[in-house]
């Protein structure tokens, strides 16, 4: 009895083993108390909350324009969560994908502006493709040499990192590259640098599908395949999982850290300038200083929520365009501020973030706790 | 466990059926609401009504040309679109507005244009406008439009009206000839910029000889602790004047704490500032959205590039700040405002300034090769400098001699 009194009223225990399907139910919850906890903001504001739920899958999906501007929003997310996934894995906390897309976006772009009537187009583009590459490489490379060789704080640094590369095309935007004198505005892409868009239809049924996206759509969905192999089926995935458990365990085991980690880097890096490069040429057809637009930071949610699985990346990063594209038209159809959509992903990222922890951890109630000890 | 799970299922499907059926309520209700006159008109806005300056000005036209048209029989439905930056999110909100069945689309910031100019091509039974930009007109679309209005008339009696009160200044001898200072607070070394800070020089010239104008650039076209920092800046260098062309109202309140005078741009800022600002001087938008969205409902054409200054009523000024303004300001203001609507006064009469010493006698107002710099069309001629005539966007980029640029980095 006295034993009881002691037990605090709630009690966590680690899930040692949890069922597949309890954990699928648990997030599916989660999404379903996200919808509902979204009403909220949405009803003090004077909404209609099944309005805006219908206006936002309207806004997004059923229409063939807004289903295009929805995967070109996913495309981003998806493409920078694959590129930070092996850091995390290693954790090694790459916050700075935000500042290697912005300078793959800028190399990407020098090309662009400077080489569109020289070489032919298929040539440019590639050029522009293998300098993204090689600049947002560079770029990660840079935290993650004096990670390996001084042991320095990954976060800070990469971090500060985003800034320098938004300030420097910031520079360049109202400087050498600038167009009409005083605009701000580096000219729009010539059309021989710009990507290509394809059409693509499914039928099912007697429904048909189609999507129109820029090629970068089809490069990036190679690529979920290709970070997955990487990550589960080979060698180097393998020492990124162990320097990810234990740094220590991989020095036992013979692993050089410091290479291990710089080698990451620049793949993650390289994987973000790429990125940068399909929005400049496939989407925005010119680099402005916001061009990563927050995708660094949107990307570690998806990664995360993904649970690093690239697969799960695509319904992630396709469930947060859907609500950013979605909430553009309910700003305009009904009025609602976009702090208001704002409120409501953050609601949905929360929970969906927090179910995580309930996947993890049980719950012990005082008085249930006793009738199992009982039974 | 299995419960639950069946539980959860079912909310999940009631729950998309319920939006689904939303969803096809409303798009129904959408097809409704055309009818023959009501037109549906999409504005793409860089700030919103909160920045009390340039987008305010848009509201407020946007507001005006509603109530002129509906006393005419013609309905306008808005559909306003806040805060978009002058980058990519301008070609979305550009879609947005076009997919949402704008059968007119506005797009009230300079930068805007070419993101707008990437989507005018799918959507070719829309008018797109950019207001301020210059490239719509000479694109060989039909759909494109370009529309500025004459702003250097007003910024011209916004000098005049600061002329008379440092003139008064000095002949009451709280300042003496030489420290007849305007300090100007530009956002970028632009045309439209330079052009309006020229103006304002030469009407402030025309009445106070002595007048010398400094000029800092800000490097941004909304930043309110940046332009009050510069306004600032240029009173410690001895400016007593403080004018801008910027959207914020700092500069206002920043010449006011420092105890001297200032006109403002977009709005009356006298509320503001009531013992600095005297005048200010806008863009009264009413008057070209009203002619662009009556056109368009009687079937006329819209014209490629609207243009119109104060005889139009395009351009007005805010009310005069008579507590502090000089004596006689009102009946200046009158006939400067004649005179310009006259043509007798010409804001840019190369007899009233020098560049390098030499009077003007060759500018070319409009570039065609792409390369951004003006090479076509001569724009000065009959003894005067002619802004805005070949397109509504200015071209006036000279140095003329009295300003002095504190920076042009930007």
């Amino acid at each position: 009895m006295s034993e009881s009194s002691k037990t605090p009223f709630v009690r966590l225990a680690k899930r040692t083993d949890i069922d597949p399907r309890r954990a699928m139910l648990i997030r599916i919850a989660s999404i379903v108390i996200a919808l509902i906890l979204g009403t909220i903001p949405m009803i003090i504001s004077g909404t209609n909350p099944f309005e805006a739920y219908s206006v936002i899958v309207q806004g997004s999906l059923l229409r063939r324009t807004y289903l295009n501007q929805t995967v070109k929003i996913a495309i981003p997310l998806l493409g920078c969560a694959l590129a930070i996934a092996p850091c995390f894995k290693m954790r090694f906390w790459n916050i700075g994908a935000e500042g290697q897309i912005t300078i793959g976006a800028m190399c990407a772009t020098y090309f662009a502006l400077y080489w569109y009537n020289r070489v032919p187009h298929l040539v440019l583009l590639l050029m522009m493709f293998l300098v993204s590459l090689i600049g947002g490489g560079i770029w990660a490379l840079i935290p993650a040499f004096f990670k390996a060789k001084w042991n320095t704080n990954e976060t800070l640094f990469t971090l500060m990192m985003n800034y320098i590369a938004i300030g420097i095309v910031a520079w360049l935007q109202g400087g050498p590259w600038e167009g009409r004198k005083g605009s701000q505005l580096i000219p729009m892409f010539n059309d021989a640098a710009r990507l290509p868009d394809f059409n693509f239809m499914i039928g099912i049924g007697e429904h048909e599908f189609s999507l129109t996206s820029h090629v970068g759509l089809i490069f990036i969905l190679i690529l979920v395949v290709l970070m997955y192999i990487y990550m589960n089926k080979t060698k180097q995935g393998y020492e990124i999982a162990v320097i990810g458990d234990s740094v220590n365990t991989a020095r036992y085991a013979g692993m050089n850290v410091g290479n291990i980690i710089m080698r990451t880097m620049f793949i993650s890096g390289a994987i973000s300038g790429f990125v940068g490069f399909l929005t400049v040429s496939g989407a925005n057809y010119t680099l402005f200083s916001g061009v990563a637009d927050g995708v660094g930071f949107t990307a570690i949610t998806v990664a995360w929520l993904s649970q690093l699985n690239p697969f799960a990346m695509i319904v992630i990063s396709m469930m947060l365009a859907v609500l950013e594209k979605g909430a553009n038209t309910l700003q305009t159809r009904l009025q609602v501020p976009a702090s208001i959509s704002d409120i409501i992903t953050g609601i949905l990222l929360f929970t969906m973030l927090s179910c995580e922890f309930f996947i993890n951890y049980r719950l012990i109630f005082r008085g249930r706790a006793a009738k199992e000890e009982k039974a | 466990m299995r419960k639950t799970l069946s539980v959860l299922f079912v909310l999940l499907i009631a729950s998309t059926l319920v939006f689904a059926g939303g969803a096809s309520e409303s798009s129904t209700g959408g097809a409704e609401a055309s009818d023959a006159t009501t037109v549906k008109v999409g504005l793409i806005c860089i700030g919103d009504e909160n920045d009390q300056g340039y987008t305010f000005n848009f509201i407020r036209g946007r507001d005006e040309a509603t109530e002129i048209l509906a006393a005419e029989g013609i309905n306008v439905e808005w559909m306003t679109i806040y805060n978009i930056g002058e980058d990519a999110s301008c070609i979305d909100a550009n879609i947005e507005a076009a997919e949402e069945g704008c059968e007119i689309i506005i797009n009230n910031s300079y930068g805007f244009e070419p993101f707008m100019l990437e989507v005018v091509d799918d959507y070719p039974e829309i008018e797109f406008i950019s207001c301020t930009n210059c490239a719509s007109v000479f694109d060989g679309r039909d759909n494109t439009h370009n529309a500025f209005a004459n702003i250097y008339e007003g910024r011209y009696i916004a000098g005049v009206v600061a002329g008379m009160k440092l003139q008064q200044m000095i002949d009451e001898g709280t300042i003496n000839e030489d420290e007849a200072v305007i300090g100007y607070v530009g956002a970028f070394s632009f045309a439209e910029v330079i052009s309006g800070f020229t103006s304002y020089f030469l009407g402030a010239r025309s009445v106070c000889p002595s007048v010398t104008m400094k000029v800092m650039f800000v490097g941004s076209w909304s930043d309110a602790t940046a332009e009050s920092d510069a306004a600032l800046a240029l009173i410690d260098e001895g400016c007593v004047m403080i004018s801008q062309h910027s959207d914020n109202t700092t500069p206002a309140t920043a010449a006011q704490s420092r105890g001297v005078f200032h006109t403002g741009y977009n709005n009356d800022m006298t509320g503001i500032a009531p013992e600095a600002s005297l005048i200010g001087t806008r863009i009264d938008w009413g008057i070209y959205f009203s002619e662009l969205i009556r056109n368009y409902v009687n079937g006329e054409e819209i014209p490629q590039d609207w243009c119109a200054g104060m005889g139009e009523g395009a351009v007005v000024m805010t009310p005069l700040n008579e507590a502090i303004a000089a004596p006689g300001t009102a009946e200046k203001i009158a006939e400067v405002e004649a005179g310009i609507a006259d043509g007798s006064i010409q804001v840019f009469d190369t007899s009233t300034f020098t560049v390098g010493g030499e009077e003007l006698t060759h500018a070319f107002a409009l570039d065609t090769d792409g390369d951004f710099t003006a090479d076509s069309e001569e724009a000065v001629f009959d003894g005067a400098f002619h802004e805005s005539l070949f397109q509504s966007a200015p071209y006036f980029t000279v140095q003329i001699d009295g300003i002095e640029w504190l920076n042009a980095a930007y």
